[in-house]
This record gives C-alpha cells, sequence and structure tokens, in this order.
C-alpha cells in the first residue's frame, strides 16, 4: 500500500495533460460548462479553484491522522467549505475591488468534485509537502481547462478575447450557451484523447463523470 | 495506514455500532465547533472592513448616478412600516408619520447629533416599526439634483438589489445593481453596461410601460450603451438622444429572458412605488 509518492516535477504537471481534472478525469464538468462562456470567467473561477484546492488538500494532509476514516466525506466537506468562507470574508473585506469580480465564483466552488478527489485519493495518503504539490498541480490543470474552454467559447461564440473584439464575423452563438458548453468540452477531451493516443498511450477506460 | 479500505466495494464496512456512532457523532460535532469558531473570529475582523466598504462604495455609486458636483450632498430617506402598516419616514431632519391614507398625521423633529446607527434605532423607538426601504435624495444648495431609490426584485435563483436613480423631472438617470447571485456569464450579465444602462435617459412613462424583447441588440447600439459609465449622462445624452427613441425597448440578454425580465419588472414597479411615495412627502423633503 505504501507507495513512494510521485516527483514533484510530476505532481505539479500532471494536472495539465495527462490528468487534467476536467479533460482527462472529466471531475467538475458542471462548472466547467456553466461560467466558461467567456476567458474572463474562466480564469476567475480556476483562481479561486486553485486557492482552495492547495488550502482544502494541505488541511486535509495535516489532519489525516485524528479524521476518522468513517466521516471523512464530510469533514472534508467542511474543510472546503472553511476555506471557501475564509476566502470570502477576506476578499470581502480587504480586496473590495478584487471581491467584485470574483466574489461570484468562490461561492461556488464548496461543490466542486475535483477538490475532495484530490483531498481523498491524495491529501489522505500522502505527506503534506507532495499534497501541497498535487493541490497546486491539479489547480493548476483546472485553471488551464478553464481558459481553453473560455478562450474557445468566446472567441467562437462572441468573436472576442478578453472581452476585445478579436475576429469580425456571424459569431455561433450556441457556443455561449449550455449546449455549447458541452460540445466544447467534448471537443476538447477529443483532442487530449487525440494527443494523449500521438504521443504512443492507449485511450483511457471507458468511465463516469462526476458534478 | 490510509481509512480507505472501507471504499472498496468487496470489503463493504459492516453497519457502525451503538459506540461507533457516539464516536463519529462527537467527532463530526467537534469538527464543526471548530470551523464555526474559526470563522466566527474571522467574521468579527472582516465584518467591519466589509461593512466600511460597502458604505464608501455606495457613496461613490450614488454620487456617479446622480453626478452630484463636489459641493453637493447626499441625504438617506428611510422608510418604515409599522405593525398596523402605517408608513413612518425618517428624513435627516424630520421623523414623519403618515396615516393609512398616506396624509401626514405626525411630524417631529430628529435630534441632533446621533450617527446613522442611533438615529435608525431612535426612530424605531419612536414609532414601533420595522425598517423596509429607503431612498436617497442628492442636493445642491436647496436645488433637488434628483432620487436614487433601492429596489429588489426576485431574479432567476436569488433576490437582486439594485438602485434607480431619476432625475427631478422623474427622468431615469440609470439603474446598478448592487447584489445579485445570477450565474455568470448569464443572468450575471445584468450588471454590464450594456444592459443596465437601457434605462437611462427614458422617462419614467416610458419605463414602465416598456417591453423585454428577444431581439439580438445591434452592435451600434451596444457600443453607444457601453459608452455610458465612463462618459456621464449629461454629455451622453444629447449624442445618443435620436437611437434612444429608435430603440424603445430593453432588448434581453441572450439566454438569460428570465434575469433580464425580472430587473425590469423590478425597476418598473420600483418607480411606481416611488413615484406615489414621493407625491406624499413631497413637502417634506
Amino acid at each position: 500500500m505504501s507507495v513512494t509518492p510521485p516527483t514533484v516535477s510530476v505532481l505539479l504537471t500532471r494536472g495539465l495533460f495527462s490528468e487534467n481534472p476536467v479533460f482527462r478525469l472529466a471531475l467538475s464538468l458542471c462548472p466547467a460548462v456553466a461560467v466558461t462562456t467567456a476567458v474572463e470567467n474562466g480564469l476567475m473561477l480556476g483562481i479561486a479553484v486553485f486557492f482552495v484546492q492547495v488550502l482544502s488538500s494541505m488541511t486535509a494532509s495535516i489532519f489525516k491522522k485524528w479524521i476518522n476514516p468513517k466521516i471523512r466525506i464530510p469533514v472534508y466537506t467542511i474543510i472546503i467549505a472553511l476555506w471557501v468562507t475564509v476566502m470570502d470574508m477576506l476578499l470581502a473585506a480587504y480586496f473590495p475591488s478584487t471581491y467584485e469580480k470574483v466574489g461570484l465564483y468562490v461561492k461556488l466552488i464548496v461543490a466542486f468534485a475535483i477538490i475532495i478527489s484530490r483531498m481523498e485519493l491524495f491529501a489522505a495518503k500522502n505527506p503534506v509537502l507532495p499534497s501541497t504539490f498535487d493541490g497546486v498541480g491539479m489547480g493548476l490543470g483546472f485553471l488551464l481547462a478553464m481558459l481553453l474552454a473560455g478562450a474557445f467559447r468566446e472567441l467562437l461564440g462572441n468573436g472576442s478575447f478578453f472581452g476585445y473584439p478579436l475576429v469580425h464575423f456571424q459569431p455561433l452563438f450556441l457556443l455561449v450557451l449550455p449546449a455549447g458548453g458541452f460540445f466544447t468540452i467534448g471537443l476538447i477531451m477529443a483532442l487530449f484523447n487525440w494527443v494523449d493516443l500521438l504521443r504512443g498511450n492507449t485511450l483511457p477506460k471507458a468511465s463516469g463523470g462526476h458534478g | 495506514m490510509s481509512g480507505c479500505q472501507g471504499c472498496k466495494p468487496k470489503n463493504l464496512s459492516p453497519p457502525p455500532s451503538g459506540r461507533d456512532l457516539v464516536k463519529i457523532t462527537i467527532g463530526l460535532t467537534i469538527v464543526c465547533l471548530i470551523s464555526a469558531a474559526l470563522l466566527g473570529g474571522l467574521y468579527s475582523f472582516t465584518e467591519p472592513a466589509k461593512l466600511r466598504n460597502g458604505k464608501a462604495r455606495e457613496a461613490a455609486t450614488l454620487r456617479a448616478l446622480l453626478e452630484v458636483p463636489e459641493t453637493g450632498r447626499i441625504e438617506e430617506i428611510r422608510r418604515y412600516l409599522t405593525n398596523d402598516l402605517r408608513a413612518v419616514y425618517l428624513t435627516p431632519k424630520f421623523l414623519i408619520g403618515l396615516d393609512e391614507n398616506g396624509i401626514e398625521k405626525t411630524r417631529e423633529p430628529v435630534p441632533e447629533g446621533l450617527d446613522e446607527q442611533k438615529r435608525d434605532e431612535w426612530a424605531r423607538a419612536r414609532q414601533p416599526s420595522r425598517y423596509v426601504g429607503r431612498f436617497f435624495v442628492g442636493k445642491q444648495g436647496e436645488q433637488v439634483l434628483g432620487y436614487v431609490v433601492e429596489g429588489v426584485t426576485t431574479g432567476y435563483k436569488a433576490k437582486v438589489r439594485f438602485f434607480v436613480a431619476m432625475d427631478g423631472q422623474m427622468n431615469l438617470r440609470g439603474v446598478e445593481i448592487l447584489e445579485h447571485e445570477e450565474d455568470p456569464g448569464l443572468g450575471g450579465e445584468i450588471v454590464k453596461r450594456y444592459f443596465k444602462n437601457q434605462f437611462a435617459g427614458r422617462s419614467a412613462d416610458e419605463v414602465q410601460g416598456i417591453q423585454v424583447v428577444k431581439d439580438p441588440l445591434v452592435a451600434e447600439w451596444k457600443a453607444a450603451l457601453e459608452s455610458l459609465g465612463p462618459t456621464p449622462l449629461s454629455a451622453w445624452l444629447p449624442q445618443h438622444r435620436e437611437e434612444l427613441g429608435r430603440h424603445k425597448v430593453i432588448y434581453a440578454i441572450t439566454g438569460s429572458t428570465i434575469s433580464s425580465q425580472a430587473v425590469t419588472t423590478g425597476v418598473q414597479k420600483t418607480i411606481a412605488n416611488f413615484r406615489k411615495r414621493l407625491e406624499l412627502l413631497k413637502g417634506a423633503l
């Protein structure tokens, strides 16, 4: 059972491609679809998730010895809710202009599957430092996924990038609507799989995703 | 060892014994208590700062909406409702009680030197009532520059709180969304200039009859709406009066007709109520 944890560089980078939370692990698809109508929205949510992921993974790893395995899931949920609320309060009090932009996204995070799954699958079994790096890697992977999906949808669905009008054609409005979110995630997921095949790996077995 | 034995389906753990149940209950309670204590402690630090930020932001929003110059001032009028549904208004100088027909019954001067919170407590002690809403009057000297009314409407997900600004002739100066929980990228777009600025520059009568349509918002009109804000209304309106006349509708946010309609209806109701109330209070402001 005692597997040596992967190296730091693997921990930090695997979230970006090989174990990308959204496009490879198919976790947290609901927020990915709902929020990525524009790059800015994706970026804000990505940053918020990044911090909560790192802090929650760290906390779960520090306290793993004292967490009764029978109630670990509710305890993880409380840890996430705690960090989300702490961030919400601190931002509202000391960074009001940032809070105006990010506040909405921070409140969404409590129910994210990716965060709880990293706590359960990694932080609960590994020391604090690797768990923190795992949180950083997965947080970055989620951020990248949000940026990719946001850029694709904003560019084709609205003809702009980061709010600046860029291309002048009749935008494919469908992409901004929720249905377009599913198409976007599906297409990028296919792209990830295709690149993975080109790199000589076999396709992952079919498995279900979670909210 | 890890605690993940229980998550493999082949060794499903047996149902917890009574002893386990007690341990679990105590464990969870402790975790919740610690979390609550941490959050409570943090809250007592952050809440005053949060309130201060809110006040400062509110003052800036009010000044911008009414274009109140440095020398001007903004007065808050608070509205209370007694248990037998009579309205009571707290102005900077007077506490005014109306009877059930809206006729002024009592008027007493507000003691001087009270801060905002003390004034509120004093008012509710004089006339047992609860706070139900407020509006603001922008003044320069004795001249009324305009009114800002706070309104609430039910959006797609939760309450949407907003300001409606009007000048002395009941023309809308703008709508500002203060608080909402609509979805980012969809209903959340109500805060964007291209939506909220569609109300500005129209008469209250026009807004009260205005329709929300699902037609696309044409590029030039969108660009014009986006420029209001950086350009104050007084400079913007003369340039865009003709366009404003051509677009006598509110263009719904694509994919968020419910949020768009909710804000529009909320603004309409807020204006209608405010006009009635202002009529009753005219002499006291």
